[in-house]
């Protein structure tokens, strides 16, 4: 749905989506207004991780203005100059850290000083991509972006699980005055998979029987598969008891899918077995080297933003089928930014032609994103 | 002899004819020397002698190469450029006017009576150039320097150099250098030949040192019959038309506008009514620099920020000719373009027909006409005028009274039908479902489209574009007919009839049966989407102006139109749509692909699956052009026919076999073959002997057997830009017009046309086309405002120095404005420190409330823009300061030194209360802590305010203080900006008055103004100072300590101490003795004995003097003859030995 534009205000409706226009707005420097937030909910209003996501925001700016209706259904929001620098957050446990981290990675490149957060809250949760996913597979975009890397690091310190977390994590990342534009039509083969199988507070079996079962599915496939095991103890476990696993598949162009699964919260009733965890982390691993493409399809959406903000250069991509979350942030860039993207949905059959028939149905549908960058700079680095 | 001369007769030599040295040279020359350089005949004459030289020649020739290296730039000329703005810069009465007229003459033979505003003129096949005359003020100097390519920059000859060009050269300085060319002109008035000389050389020389040494400098020597000699307009009009340009990082980053063409189209009934209504602008121009986004907000300079309401292209009204093979430009096509100085003849607008009624019909009278006749001649235009897209806002007009139909809406209309019709059909589906299901309904729709290779939303393009469009809609009529008739049909069913053709689909309808999760259904049914993505994502938006007025339109007219029929449905469907946005409103946010819902995933260890992606790892099967295996085989197969064929070397015989036109031949044949039977085998083969000649010319480089240096870094990045550029142009070549201005933006050298609602209706009434209208986009975040930062420098030209917080106009980016500066210096540690003024001859930090301009960008400051000539003359140069934008912030953080002084109220050991330096105790617990110090530099520390003076506190010291010190705090003390920015809106003041606007004025100025006198404070007054003179108290020493000292130290008797005083005392007490007569006598007797006495001894002891000098005399003479003596008789001896020995020797 289309912002409806007002004195310069872009005004938008409902709470969905909440995260990629305060983040829009913030780069973009236009103020928004949002109105109707679970206005016919029993609940209304904005929740506790939104509002968390408010104050974030707010540590990592300087001259944010943020105005809430008495009964919190509306927001103005009128960002400031992204500072950056140290910041200590502990983030909502209702979300996971990766609600936020995935805000302060997109922010990061354009703050005034290196920006170098720790975050504590939910490091694994069902809404939200994993830290361990962040790491391995977004990390590696932005480092595309910039080249140089000098300082983008992501520890995970402690890993929590839900409902009451105490992970914590250490983001760093440097700061560039602009992104240089990017092509990237191939991707490559998966060479090797790795994965991280993390047990918190629960029994150190239940990892490897995750493992086993993971591997068993990878081996299909491919011989090169390694898992680890991160058995987590005292503090380091967080203060829920979960298991989880997350794998990750390296391509020889160094394009990585990850895909993650997790056991179901402790107390919801049904438990989760360690074997179908691991066999359905393994076959979504494999529907995302099916969706193929340059990213991730859990990150396309920054690989759009990034691509956007870049010099006035054009920056062509190709990814997998969209996602509904990256058409929404499409949209949202042509209205923060007015940038538009060239789809076009490439015919996979050309290669395919000469191989059988049966293989024709085999790649997923490919999508080609060409754009020209906004030039946007960073206006908030310090030059001397 | 002649034996002799038989014999010296040297053999004759004979080469030899066979053997290894003939073998050599048979072999030398065979090769054909003729063609060779020195090097390559006689290598061995080029080796190196030394290597300390070969050394230092290296070490040169890569200090030259290096110099000449720039970090490669990715170049963003378009394909067809913008024309070049020439500007004519210079003071008053040098000829501006008339080297344009004479210009235009040389170029397109045409006379063009006056001039005013860019003119734009085709020049050559590729060239255009915009001339545009800078008139004499500092604001349109500003302006033309941001915007041209090129300055002509006139100066009298006769008279020299003036600040006016002094002040250009800085601003261009400033703000990027265009190229300068420097134009001399009344050389004529200099009658003395050698006086000319001498004129030109030293005017040149100056010209060098602002611009660069060789800058170009040209001589008009005279004006014949009004006008320049026509030679040397040839020559410059030649160097204008050869000249290059270097890309300014400014323009390289923001899309700009000179706008040649203005058009009110205000209601004029508003307007009778109230004539200061705002009105409605269009201004036309070519976009320059980069592409130019629809929805950026725009900056006007002298008017103020803006954003486009509207922007659509025009065809160029001052087109380069087609590309015919020709040597020269044909009379016709030599053009022109200049409406604001009435050139042009008719010209066609998106909604009118423009003619020129040659000087009748200016646009003030346009204004004054009456409403009915001018309502009457536009229409009979508008009729007349057959420009493509008036159809669709005909459609607008026919349905204007109810609802708003367009072509294009009638399509959307269709769609959303469509998608409306499958909706009910499957309607107890969940949110989810029916949102994809929508998805599926545009690509159904847009299938059709996509197969004509046309985009349905585009509008802005060309005619022939119309009619497809409309065949486009009757192809979606069709469409809608058949999907409605098969809506009974089940939806898997629908899907299937449409793309039966393809195996995919019945691969997929078969694995449907089995599953049957509708997420899965659906993520599936996603995967094989649409061919049109585009229309998926941004179908929810306008594209193209007209869509958008309809989507208002819908908008607001969705409540009352239920009733009429023909929208009845899309009402609706567009509820309905209404309905699903709602349940979508509050969806929990998440980046995953499969958002909230968990689909069954295939199961891909299961074979069929397997096979599918089994190829997406390294150990499946690889497409042709990567498998190793494959790649390998053609090796071999190429190898192979080398070794039938190739050169070979016999090793027994040692003969060898040159068989290259066979092996040619045979390679062709084998290309031709593999050809028939691989295409990429080919392909292949060509990217291989391609790979092998690029290794040729790296190795085996016969020509220059130099040592080179290594410079693949800066090739590769060079490589790299050169890549990217040829990307950007290439990549939406094929585009269709209307959407390659979306995704792209309007392209420089497009002719546009913005309208701007809202604008003040001054800048029309008071419109002065001799003013350039410069109109820059903004970048992101460029139109808000917050707190610069930057470092600057006066101009050591000008005569103040500025303070702190007197308003200054400053010219960044874009923009002219006023704002009050505040001056710092930024310390060691970083802290910005309070300047109340600038210091001299360095730069210094500045804070100041302004737009946000990205950092590095140059701006110039000038205290007043007004040209009144009093100020000017009193002023000399009016450029303030220069400088660079360094830093962008929300809030600001200057320092002021302060120091807090207070007294001593009372002291204990070491702890002492001091009062007066606050007012009150919550001051005072701000400072809890601080450092403090005496004058005589006992420091020591605030610890806890007292309650009872107000304001007064603890504090200990490391020594016990007086109550005679005074105490400082030293401390800092934040300086706010002021929040002042006003833009200069110099365009909006009366035609005349332009030049002479005035915004803040200092307290100073106004003072001046109204004569008030400054009451001066008397304590600031210099008065003489007198002193007391100090008075000591006697030192007083211990008894216990005089003790202890010394006894040399300890203070002695009274008596010694005091001696004089009692002396005094004691003889002042004495009664005085008087004598008798007789003892009086006898007293004078003595005292004349006495006296006579002395005298005696006083002449004796003269004598006695006098007769020792005598004696000392007497006894010197007698001792001189005595010596004398003596000397004489040692002579004798002497003698008498010296002839003794003599003798004694005769006897030897």
């Amino acid at each position: 749905m289309p912002a409806i534009l007002h004195n310069d205000v872009l005004l938008y409706k409902g709470s969905n989506l909440f995260r990629q226009r305060l983040l829009l707005s913030t780069l973009s420097g236009r103020a928004i207004k949002i109105e109707e937030i679970r206005s016919t909910h029993d609940d209304p209003g904005l929740r506790e991780y939104e509002v968390n996501l408010i104050r974030l925001l707010d540590k990592i700016t300087n001259g944010s203005r943020v105005e809430l209706s008495e009964t919190g259904t509306s927001l103005y929001f009128q960002p400031g100059i992204l500072v950056g620098g140290q910041i200590n957050h502990s983030c909502c446990t209702q979300r996971g850290i990766g609600y936020y981290l995935e805000v302060l990675l997109a922010l990061g490149p354009f703050c005034k000083e290196p920006l170098n957060a720790v975050l504590q809250g939910v490091t694994h949760h069902d809404l939200d991509v994993s830290v361990d996913k962040i790491k391995s597979a977004a990390l590696p975009i932005l480092l595309k972006f910039i080249l140089v890397d000098d300082g983008l690091e992501l520890k995970v310190v402690r890993r929590g699980a839900p409902p009451l977390g105490g992970g914590e994590i250490v983001f760093k990342c440097p700061v560039r005055r602009h992104l240089r534009p990017l092509q990237w039509s191939k991707w490559g083969l998966v060479k090797r998979i790795r994965g991280v199988v993390y047990a918190l507070r629960v029994s150190p079996t239940m990892a490897n029987r995750v493992v086993e079962t993971a591997k068993g599915v990878m081996l299909n496939f491919l011989p090169d598969v390694y898992i680890n095991t991160d058995q987590c103890r005292g503090p380091n476990a967080g203060k829920s008891p979960a298991f989880g696993i997350s794998l990750l598949a390296e391509t020889n162009d160094k394009t990585f899918y990850c895909a993650e699964s997790k056991s179901v919260e402790a107390g919801t009733g049904d438990a989760t077995l360690p074997e179908d965890l691991g066999r359905e982390c393994a076959l979504k691993l494999l529907d995302e080297i099916h969706r193929g493409g340059a990213v991730d399809s859990a990150f396309q959406w920054i690989l759009a933003l990034w691509m956007a903000l870049g010099q006035k250069d054009v920056s062509e991509c190709i990814v997998g089928p969209l996602s509904d979350y990256t058409i929404k942030f499409l949209q949202h860039l042509k209205e923060f930014f007015g940038v538009m993207f060239k789809l076009e949905v490439l015919s996979s059959d050309d290669d395919e032609m000469s191989s059988d028939d049966e293989e024709k149905t085999s790649s997923a549908q490919k999508v080609k994103m060409t754009c020209i960058g906004i030039g946007y700079v960073n206006i908030s680095k310090r030059t001397l | 002899m002649a034996d002799d001369a038989i014999f010296d007769k040297k053999k004759s030599h004979r080469a030899k004819h066979a053997g290894r040295k003939a073998e050599k040279k048979k072999k030398k020359n065979q090769v054909d020397q003729s063609n060779l350089t020195a090097r390559q005949r006689n290598p061995k004459a080029f080796a190196i002698q030394s290597a300390v030289r070969a050394e230092r020649q290296f070490r040169r020739r890569e200090d030259v190469i290096s110099k000449k290296q720039h970090i490669p730039q990715v170049d963003k000329t378009p394909l067809d450029p913008p024309p070049i703005v020439v500007a004519v810069v210079g003071p008053p009465r040098v000829g501006k006017t008339t080297l344009i007229n004479n210009l235009i003459k040389s170029f397109i033979k045409t006379n063009v009576t006056n001039t005013n505003g860019p003119i734009t003129i085709v020049t050559s096949k590729k060239r255009r150039l915009t001339l545009i005359e800078c008139n004499n003020d500092i604001n349109s100097m500003i302006d033309i320097a941001k915007c041209a390519d090129l300055v002509l920059l006139l100066c009298d000859a006769s008279f020299g150099f003036e600040m006016e060009i002094f002040e250009f050269l800085n601003i261009c300085q400033v703000h990027g250098m265009p190229k300068i060319m420097g134009v001399l002109t009344h050389l004529d008035m200099i009658k003395n030949a050698k006086k000319l000389k001498m004129t030109k050389k030293t005017l040149k020389h100056r010209f060098w040192t602002e611009v660069y040494s060789g800058a170009k400098l040209f001589y008009l020597s005279g004006i014949l019959h009004g006008e320049y000699l026509r030679n040397e307009i040839k020559n410059l009009s030649r160097f204008i038309s050869v000249m290059k340009f270097r890309p300014l990082s400014w323009r390289m980053t923001h899309a700009y506008l000179l706008a040649d063409r203005l058009e009110d189209i205000t209601n004029q009934e508003n307007i009778r009514k109230d004539p200061k209504v705002n009105r409605d602008v269009v201004l036309y121009g070519y976009v320059r620099g980069v592409p130019m986004m629809k929805d950026s907000v725009v900056h006007i300079a002298g008017v103020g920020d803006m954003k486009i309401s509207e922007l659509s292209y025009l065809p160029d009204p001052c087109p380069l000719p087609n590309s015919e093979k020709k040597r020269h430009l044909m009379e016709r096509e030599r053009q022109i373009y200049a409406p604001f100085s009435g050139v042009g003849g008719i010209v066609y607008d998106k909604d009118a027909v423009y003619i020129e009624l040659k000087g009748s019909h200016s646009h003030k009278q346009e204004d004054e006409e009456a409403d009915e006749k001018k309502a009457l001649l536009k229409n009979v235009v508008e009729t007349t005028e057959t420009v493509d897209e008036q159809m669709q806002e005909i459609g607008l007009k026919l349905f204007s009274g109810g609802a708003v139909i367009y072509p294009d809406m009638v399509k959307d209309d269709e769609y959303l039908q469509h998608s409306k019709t499958q909706d009910s059909s499957d309607e107890n589906e969940s949110g989810d479902e029916s949102d994809f299901e929508n998805d599926s309904g545009i690509d159904q729709s847009e299938k059709e489209t996509k197969t004509s290779s046309k985009l349905p939303w585009d509008n802005n393009s060309g005619s022939e574009e119309e009619g497809d469009d409309d065949d486009d809609d009757d192809d979606d009529g069709k469409l809608n007919t058949e999907t409605k008739g098969s809506k009974n049909e089940s939806n898997s069913d629908d899907s299937d009839s449409e793309k039966s053709e393809t195996e995919e689909e019945d691969y997929n309808t078969k694995w449907k049966e089995k599953l049957s999760e509708k997420a899965t259904m659906a993520y599936f049914e996603r995967q094989k989407t649409s061919k049109n993505i585009m229309k998926l994502v941004y179908g929810d938006f306008e594209i193209g102006n007209k869509t958008k007025q309809t989507k208002e339109r819908e908008d607001t007219d969705d409540s009352d139109d239920e009733e009429i029929g023909g929208l009845f449905k899309k009402v609706t469907s567009s509820q309905k749509k209404k309905h699903m946005e709602k349940e979508q409103l509050d969806h929990d946010e998440c980046s995953f692909f499969y958002s909230l819902d968990k689909p069954n995933l295939r199961d891909w260890t299961k074979d069929t699956y397997k096979q599918i992606i089994i190829n997406n790892f390294v150990t499946g099967k690889r497409s042709a052009d990567e498998d190793a295996e494959e790649l390998l085989q053609l090796d071999d197969a190429s190898d192979g026919d080398d070794e039938m064929y190739g050169d070979f070397e016999d090793l027994e015989t040692g003969e060898k076999h040159v068989n290259a036109e066979k092996s040619a031949d045979a390679s062709k044949e084998e290309l031709g073959s593999k050809r028939k039977a691989d295409n990429t085998k080919s392909e292949i083969l060509n990217k291989k002997l391609k790979l092998k000649a690029k290794f040729d010319a790296e190795y085996d480089n016969p020509d220059d057997h130099r040592i080179k240096g290594d410079h693949s870094y800066y090739e590769s990045l060079k490589a790299e830009a050169l890549k990217q550029s040829e990307l950007n142009k290439s990549v939406f070549e094929n585009l269709d017009n209307g959407l390659r201005i979306e995704v792209e933006g309007f392209r420089p050298g497009l002719y546009v046309r913005m309208l701007f609602k809202n604008m003040p209706s001054e800048f029309v009434t008071n419109f002065d086309s001799s003013y350039p209208l410069l109109i820059g986009a903004l970048n992101m975040a460029e139109q808000n405002i917050g707190f610069v930062s930057c470092k600057v420098k006066k101009h050591r030209w000008y005569k103040k120095i500025l303070k702190t917080n007197d308003p200054l106009i400053i010219s960044l980016g874009w923009r002219r404005f006023q704002t009050l500066p505040i001056y710092s210096k930024i310390e060691d540690d970083m802290k910005c420190r309070y300047l109340k003024y600038t210091p001299e001859h360095v730069t210094c930090n500045m804070h100041f409330y302004g737009p946000i301009t990205p950092q590095n960008s140059g701006f110039l400051a000038l205290q007043t823009v007004n040209n009144a000539s009093n100020e000017i003359k009193q002023l000399g140069f009016r450029i303030a300061a220069t400088g660079s934008v360094n830093e962008i912030n929300k809030s600001t953080q200057i320092m002021k030194k302060l120091k807090l002084v207070g007294t001593p109220l009372k002291i204990y050991k070491k702890t002492a209360f001091i009062k007066d330096m606050f007012t009150t105790t919550l001051e005072v617990a701000k400072f809890e802590g601080a450092r403090v110090k005496t004058v005589s530099g006992i420091r020591g520390q605030i610890k806890k305010a007292l309650n009872k003076p107000e304001g007064a506190f603890r504090a200990t010291f490391e020594d016990k203080i007086l109550m005679s010190d005074v105490i400082f705090c030293r401390t800092w003390f934040k300086v706010d900006v002021t929040k002042f920015y006003a833009p200069v809106v110099n365009l909006l003041l009366p035609i005349g008055n332009k030049n002479a606007w005035e915004g803040m004025k200092t307290k100073g100025q106004l003072k001046r103004e109204r004569n008030i006198k400054h009451e001066a404070n008397n304590d600031s007054m210099y008065t003489d100072i007198v002193r007391q003179p100090k008075v000591f108290k006697p030192l007083v020493i211990p008894k216990a300590l005089q003790k202890a000292l010394p006894y040399r130290l300890k203070p002695k008797a009274k008596t010694m101490t005091l001696t004089d005083t009692i002396t005094k005392e004691k003889f002042s007490n004495r009664i005085a003795v008087i004598k008798n007569p007789h003892e009086q006598k006898v007293s004078n007797v003595m005292k004349m004995l006495k006296t006579n006495f002395e005298k005696k001894k006083e002449v004796q002891k003269e004598l006695t003097s006098e007769k020792m000098k005598k004696y000392k005399k007497q006894q010197e003479e007698v001792e001189w003859r005595k010596l004398k003596r003596q000397k004489e008789m040692k002579k004798k001896i002497c003698r008498h030995l010296s002839k003794m020995s003599n003798k004694s020797q005769k006897q030897m």
